[in-house]
């Protein structure tokens, strides 16, 4: 092992990178894509109203003078102030995460419940009425667009059968449907790799002698299989941490939940700089440490990492 | 002003539902789209089929509490920072200005009881006793001298410093007197008063909280005060029992904002919801079939425009934009994408506004007409471009592929370009439009002034082309306290206009349509406010 403090310090050091760079493209295409001024003023504010309101933003400096401004700012933990909510950029942020916590957590968590043990089933028991019939529902899974499944939920379970509120956030009960809309496209993900990769392990050699020696199918499957087939899965369902976030943008629109999703493309609509570099950055840090804990994860599950 | 606010909501997606459930738009481009604006819109007609069979609801209610879902959250507290739409739904409730257009668009005593002009450029206001804050402060004329100084003053920095441009100085020679002095004489001013920027807000909290926590903790006179805000989720206001109008209808109102127009509309039917704004033209008859809740719409103070550009050629062309004019079968806009929520105008004043000329016919349809001035015009071809949005104003994709085949059927090159609401508005405030652009002028005053003036005079943020006569009768109506003077200035301007057809090409004068549950009553206010007072929101109980 190179030291597992040297790794962290490397993979700190990455980390520092990456959000730079992120924070950077943010930066030039939020600023070269439009101007939140105009929309900010009644569209007969005159230009010196309109140069006026620019002064105070500090959105009259050159661009690289603003960017080192917010370069020094940012090293500082200070990402300036909403120009929509007049309030501290990050604090409007975070104050959204929990939200969005909520949802993504509760959406995983169903995920990985219910499409790990499918996609185990389906690979056992490959080619039978429930393998053709789980994959099926996951290739729907996957390919529908979020937002047509959400509208069909709020259709189907809320006005129809009267099971679920419509919208909105407040009780167990509003959680139900954005979860299962933002879950589905990650539980066909895990359901169909998982599926794959355990199919996979089954035809190694080392399966075949396990069931020569006559160790029982239950055991081959939890012990032999599944600790092998367990890495792809785990690439995948680390990725698809990821890919909620950005489902999150639909979802959260589409049932008005009050997530950090729709506040960051509120926040692009608005040009609203300080609060979208505030989501992107949460957004990259968050994506980061995922796969950072993966790395981590991958040494506990696989000896040869390790080296 | 055009309703910029618009622009802080999530694009609306029913133009990009509509273009597409005609073909107008193919299906990767909608789908890439939609999934782009987190649109919720394939399902958006079958969701309402699907509550017709809701159980019929008695039609009066034991509720003590009002919830209202619009297109966007509430996004600032504090009156002068925001002149969106769906904040003002909010501050007209939480504030009182010192005159009030209630939705029959009259001018109603406010905060001032009575006012008369003491002068070619003064105007006295006598204001109400007895008023108090929520905090429990006496209400006097120090709190409106400070509030409307406040709009304009350098340091207070706010977003509506260009509303009270004409007033020179303000006095307050006792508690309940306010005596305000204008630059030039200004008939309009009590008019001003009741719109953005003339709500009132307390100097002595101000001064003690600063602007920052008045923001967040607004306290204001009005008939709600805020009990607890989470932000894109809810905000909810409790009636304020001591006020003066009395205590509203009801024990509480609730905004929620829900961006969508299908999810809002399923929210209604279902009863999860008291009113909804916004509601879509073709989801009007859904929500009138359906047993408990009924559409209300109110004609907008305003018109759904093209601005032209008639500084580029063709557009500077009077007989290309003549022929532009004849050539939209507004008739069929209106019928087949608005489903009838809307009117042709018959000049570039609403009707509703002062001195809007009733013997004047809609504007007229004439392809043939149009077809020869074509013709005459010595047009070469060159392209003519609409600079659309999806869902500024709702339809105006599909509207604009409609006008642009209109345009071609006489003979004229016109194309469609999409541009994002950002771009639009820094376009708007650069003057670039390449030809034409949708434009919803708002009639902040009721008055052709507050309208076609504001927005097309020297300077003025559609400033495309000059007419001196235009001009001189322009500026003497906006200084004149003569009424009848003014009547015809602009009866003459509305001529001007439709001769050089220079300014917009008219297309309609909407609704503005709200879904209600059956057991409110309510009448919406053309100019966007959202009017809870005694007087405008009842509910029927039992």
């Amino acid at each position: 092992m190179r030291g597992f403090g040297g790794f962290l310090a490397y993979r700190l050091f990455r980390t520092l990178v990456a959000l730079w760079l992120v924070s950077t493209v943010v930066f030039v295409v939020m600023r070269l894509s439009g101007d939140p001024v105009p929309l900010l003023l009644p569209p007969d504010a005159p230009i010196a109203e309109m140069e006026r309101v620019r002064r105070d933003l500090g959105l009259d400096r050159s661009l690289p003078v603003q960017y080192g401004v917010f370069l020094a700012n940012v090293v500082r933990g200070d990402f300036g102030r909403s120009i929509h909510f007049r309030q501290p950029a990050m604090e409007v942020a975070r104050s959204y995460l929990r939200a969005t916590f909520e949802l993504g957590l509760v959406a995983f968590a169903v995920a990985l419940i219910v499409a790990f043990p499918i996609g185990v089933l389906s690979a056992v028991r490959r080619n039978s009425l429930l393998d053709h019939a789980t994959m099926a529902v996951a290739l729907v899974g996957q390919s529908a667009p979020t937002f047509f499944i959400g509208i069909l939920l709020i259709l189907i379970l809320a006005l129809r059968f009267d099971l679920f509120p419509t919208s909105g956030r407040g009780d167990w009960r509003h959680l139900v449907l954005p979860a299962l809309t933002l879950g589905a496209f990650t539980m066909a993900s895990i359901a169909r790799i998982t599926r794959s990769a355990v199919l996979e392990v089954l035809r190694a050699d080392f399966v075949r002698t396990a069931r020569a020696k006559g160790v029982s199918e239950l055991w081959v499957v939890t012990k032999h299989t599944l600790r092998n087939a367990a890495l792809p899965i785990l690439t995948i369902t680390g990725l698809q941490f990821g890919t909620l976030l950005g489902g999150a943008v639909v979802t959260e629109t589409v049932f008005a939940w009050p997530g950090i999703g729709r506040l960051a493309i509120q926040s692009i609509y608005n040009r609203d700089y300080p609060v979208v570099q505030s989501t992107v950055f949460i957004a990259a840090v968050l994506f980061i440490a995922t796969n950072l804990l993966l790395d981590v994860l991958y040494g506990i599950l696989d000896p040869r990492a390790r080296a | 002003m055009e309703r910029e606010g618009r622009n802080v909501d999530t694009p609306t997606a029913e133009a990009l539902v509509s273009a597409f459930e005609r073909g107008a738009v193919s299906r990767r481009e909608f789908l890439s789209r939609a999934g782009l604006l987190g649109l919720t819109a394939a399902g958006a007609g079958a969701l309402a089929d699907a509550a017709a069979p809701a159980r019929a609801r008695a039609q009066t209610t034991q509720k003590r509490e009002v919830v209202v879902a619009q297109g966007g959250d509430v996004s600032k507290f504090d009156p002068h920072f925001s002149t969106s739409s769906n904040d003002i739904r909010v501050s007209f409730n939480v504030f009182d200005n010192l005159t009030s257009r209630h939705p029959d668009q009259k001018v109603y005593p406010g905060l001032a009881t009575e006012w008369k002009a003491t002068g070619p450029t003064t105007w006295t206001f006598k204001l109400r006793q007895g008023v108090k804050w929520h905090n429990g402060d006496p209400f006097t004329s120090a709190d409106a001298k400070f509030s409307l100084e406040r709009t304009f003053d350098p340091a207070a920095k706010t977003m509506v410093a260009t509303v009270f441009t004409t007033i020179d100085r303000i006095e307050a020679p006792d508690p309940y007197t306010l005596v305000v002095h204008t630059k030039k004489s200004d008939p309009l001013l009590p008019d001003r008063l009741a719109f953005y920027g003339g709500q009132i807000v307390p100097k002595k909290v101000l001064e003690d909280v600063g602007p920052d926590t008045f923001n967040t903790k607004p306290v204001g006179t009005g008939p709600l005060r805020l009990s607890s805000w989470t932000k894109d989720d809810k905000a909810v206001f409790e009636a304020y029992p001591d006020y003066w109008g009395g205590k509203i209808d009801a024990d509480r109102i609730v905004f929620r904002p829900i961006p969508e127009t299908a999810p809002r509309v399923a929210a209604l039917l279902k009863g999860e919801v008291d009113a909804i704004t916004q509601l879509p033209s073709d989801h009007w008859d859904r929500v009138n079939q359906s047993p408990t809740t009924r559409g209300v719409g109110a004609l907008y103070a305003g018109l759904y425009c093209l601005g032209i550009n008639a500084k580029n050629p063709p557009l500077n062309n009077e007989l290309v934009r003549k022929a532009m004019a004849l050539a939209v079968d507004r008739e069929s806009i209106v019928k087949e994408m608005y489903r009838g929520r809307a009117i042709v105008p018959n000049g570039p004043i609403a009707q509703g506004d002062r001195h809007y000329d009733t013997s004047l016919p809609p504007l007229r349809f004439d392809p043939n007409e149009a077809r020869e001035l074509v013709k005459k015009s010595g047009y070469k071809n060159e392209p003519i471009i609409i600079e659309t949005t999806i869902g500024y104003v709702a339809q105006d994709k599909a509207m604009s592929e409609a006008i642009a085949s209109m345009w071609k059927d006489v003979g004229l090159n016109a194309a469609v370009e999409v541009v994002e609401y950002s771009v639009r508005a820094e376009k708007n405030r650069n003057r670039t439009f390449k030809g034409l652009w949708w434009t919803d002028p708002t009639s902040t005053l009721r008055d052709p002034d507050g309208m076609m003036w504001r927005l097309l005079s020297p300077n003025g943020p559609q400033d495309y082309f000059r007419d001196p006569e235009w001009d001189e009768l322009g500026n003497a109506a906006r200084f004149s306290l003569d009424e009848k003077f003014r009547g015809e200035a602009y009866r003459k301007m509305t001529k001007i206009m439709l001769d050089k057809a220079f300014g917009w090409v008219i297309i309609m004068q909407p609704y503005e349509d709200y879904g209600l549950q059956k057991h409110l009553e309510f009448t919406p206010n053309p100019n966007q406010q959202f009017e809870v007072r005694r007087f405008n929101l009842k509910l029927r109980r039992a």
